[in-house]
């Protein structure tokens, strides 16, 4: 450890000390009576208000992807694959806009906790509903994963355990601030990472208004930043003997390319059971419409932070750094720790550590709560109670983490990230189900599920063949479709669509059974004050009565 | 089953309102379509001039789409609290809550 700055270090340390310390004492935050119920745990009493929800849903949706896997991609590749982002986070809000309130009011009405519990009560099908379960729990793996991802680059260039040959002592750290999230995760529940987005947000929010006014000067300005990195995008890769990025799209299939990851990315955003997880928690319907038009707020942040990508391949010192780790993902940390007073950095990096472990808290819950709901007492212990049903959760979310625990350590690096381009791909072959749900009883339930899986296959094989002259498999999320490249997720949205939309049309005329809905047209617009109370039957309501909808 | 006496009314209130209020409905479905068309239309926008200061104009409009669809979705939030304000009496105390 003797090339770690020790002003860097400490600061880092007390800002994760004091998030701990938040964590802990939000156990006693908005305090219940009966904390051992998951409308507490597991949605924070669902009693959260705009400005709780601004912070909570921000934390929530700006993850260590954006703080480091984006600038990365820009870094690296320049505008196709990177700055799509900036485009996906403007659409998300529009198109939420659209679907989110219906699903909040619904959800209210029946208490359901996760997307599953929803699909469960609309369609009468245990089968569609496991298949919803699954898919959230399986993409929000790799997507925990990377969050330790990029911990992980924060340590490594602060020099954390990486002078040890030794992969134990080399991936301490990491398994320290791993294990404090998951007790104050397992104590606090959802609470946890709702009060340290507060922290979160105030450290990014320094940390990119910093970065953006004072890193452009240091390496030139803005115009020496955007030339220099066009001719690095437009110079010829020694490897793939191809232009190393695309700095500004002017082919349609590159506009191709950026749209469909843009759009794709954007719809699949919020039906990321950690996007619903954040949005059931609030306590009025008009908080999540209120949302929609404040969180762009937070956007503009991202496409600065988009920028460093291009910052950082401005600074000689920095570019070499990274290209000598071969890691693009330590583009922003190096960026960071060579530019900035050691303090400064020291506070850059606690954000970037603790704006990875809100939403990690966040999807290991939401995960925890697929598996409690939608398998646990579905498939396993009908009869469970609240108080064994948050317990299950508990557990459910320590499990989880540790899964994703694996993932960061086990695997290559650039295999995580592509892991969760993945997760993507997986997680939007849910939409058609959950969406159309929200507005129609149209679809077929089992047209629905064919769909799903002729989607999750057509998209998995297709991401599994994309290779390049470095990688041979998961090297990417675009592909070539009869000449047009197109984002995979979307591809594969389509065909599910196609396969649900011939399928209803043939199970209608034979007459397959439909199932049961519970819901009725109103409750989507709904807007009860109250949370749904907390006893079991209001739990019962939506799950558990339905076993005689015959599947 | 959980649901307040009052819900019914409010909903078949802004349900009625969309009938009511042709011209407001559409254009909120205009606003809300626009706000997506004009980021992934990527060839409106896609080109190196005019250079905002030191922006190419592909970055700097992307940088300032995204203050503009704040604005644009609050513009959609106050006309969707019109449609619903004759129909429900305690419709605008809502909005302050």
């Amino acid at each position: 450890m003797s090339n770690v700055n020790a002003v860097t270090f400490t600061i880092v340390v007390v800002l994760f000390l004091l998030v701990t310390l938040i964590g802990f004492a939000a156990a006693r935050w908005r305090r219940a009576e009966d904390m051992m119920h998951l409308n507490e745990w597991g949605l924070g009493g669902r009693g959260f208000g705009t400005f709780v929800g601004w912070f909570l849903l921000g934390g929530d949706l700006y993850t260590a992807y954006t703080f480091i896997a984006v600038p990365a991609a820009v870094f690296g590749a320049g505008a196709v694959t990177g700055f799509f982002a900036v485009s996906y986070t403007i659409i998300v809000f529009p198109i939420a806009l659209i679907f989110l309130p219906r699903l909040w009011s619904i959800a209210r009405t029946h208490n359901y906790v996760t997307p599953a519990d929803f699909v469960r009560g609309r369609f009468g099908s245990r089968s569609l509903a496991l298949a919803i379960a699954f898919t959230g729990i399986l993409a929000l793996m790799p997507y925990i994963a990377l969050q330790l991802v990029g911990i992980q680059a924060v340590l490594t260039v602060m020099g954390v355990g990486a002078s040890s040959g030794n992969t134990f002592v080399k991936d301490l750290p990491l398994f320290i601030a791993f294990l404090v999230l998951a007790v104050f995760t397992y104590v606090s529940g959802l609470r946890a990472p709702a009060l340290i987005a507060f922290v979160k947000d105030t450290l990014v929010y320094l940390m990119v208004i910093v970065a953006v006014l004072y890193l452009p000067a240091k390496v030139g300005g803005w115009g020496h930043i955007f030339s220099t990195a066009e001719a690095h995008l437009k110079s010829t890769s020694p490897v793939t003997h191809k232009p190393y990025g695309v700095f500004i799209p002017t082919t349609s299939n590159s506009q191709l390319a950026f749209s469909t990851l843009a759009l794709g990315s954007a719809l699949a955003l919020m039906v990321y059971p950690h996007s619903v997880t954040g949005v059931l928690s609030t306590k009025r319907r008009d908080i999540i419409k209120r949302n929609m038009a404040l969180l762009p707020i937070y956007s503009i942040m991202l496409g600065f932070i988009a920028l460093l990508g291009y910052v950082a391949l401005t600074d000689k010192t920095t570019a070499a750094e990274v290209k000598k780790a071969n890691n693009a993902q330590l583009a922003v940390p190096y960026l960071f720790q060579h530019l900035f007073p050691s303090w400064f950095t020291g506070v850059a990096f606690a954000a970037i550590v603790i704006g990875a472990l809100v939403p990690a808290a966040i999807m290991s819950i939401a995960a925890a709560n697929l598996f409690t709901r939608n398998i646990f007492k579905e498939f396993f212990h009908p009869e469970a109670d609240n108080r064994l049903q948050t317990r299950v959760s508990q557990w459910a979310s320590l499990t989880v983490k540790i899964g994703a625990l694996l993932f960061a350590i086990e695997l290559p690096k650039t295999f995580s990230i592509n892991l969760q381009l993945l997760g993507g791909i997986w997680i939007l072959q849910t939409f058609p189900t959950i969406v159309s749900g929200l507005f129609t009883r149209w679809f077929h339930r089992y047209a629905l599920l064919v769909g799903w899986l002729a989607g999750m296959v057509f998209g998995t094989v297709a991401a599994y063949k994309v290779s390049t002259p470095t990688t041979s498999h998961w090297a990417g999320s675009v592909n070539t479709i009869w000449g047009h490249t197109i984002y995979i997720g979307l591809s594969a949205i389509v065909l599910n669509l196609v396969v649900a939309v011939v399928l209803t049309l043939i199970f209608k005329a034979v007459r397959v059974p439909e199932g049961t809905d519970e819901t009725s047209p109103e409750q989507y617009k709904a807007d009860p004050a109250e949370a749904p109370v907390a006893v079991p039957a209001g739990v019962d309501g939506g799950v558990g009565v339905a076993g005689a909808a015959g599947d | 089953m959980t649901q307040p006496s009052d819900t019914p009314k409010t909903s078949s209130g802004s349900r009625s309102a969309i009938a009511a209020h042709p011209v407001i409905s559409a254009v909120i479905a205009i606003l809300i379509f626009s706000c997506v068309f004009f980021s992934v239309y990527v060839p409106l926008y896609a080109s190196a001039t005019p250079k905002i200061g030191d922006f190419p104009f592909f970055y700097f409009y992307l940088l300032a789409y995204m203050p503009v669809v704040g604005v644009v979705l609050g513009i959609v939030l106050f006309l969707q609290n019109r449609l619903r304000a004759p129909a429900d009496a305690d419709g605008p105390g809502e909005v302050t809550r």
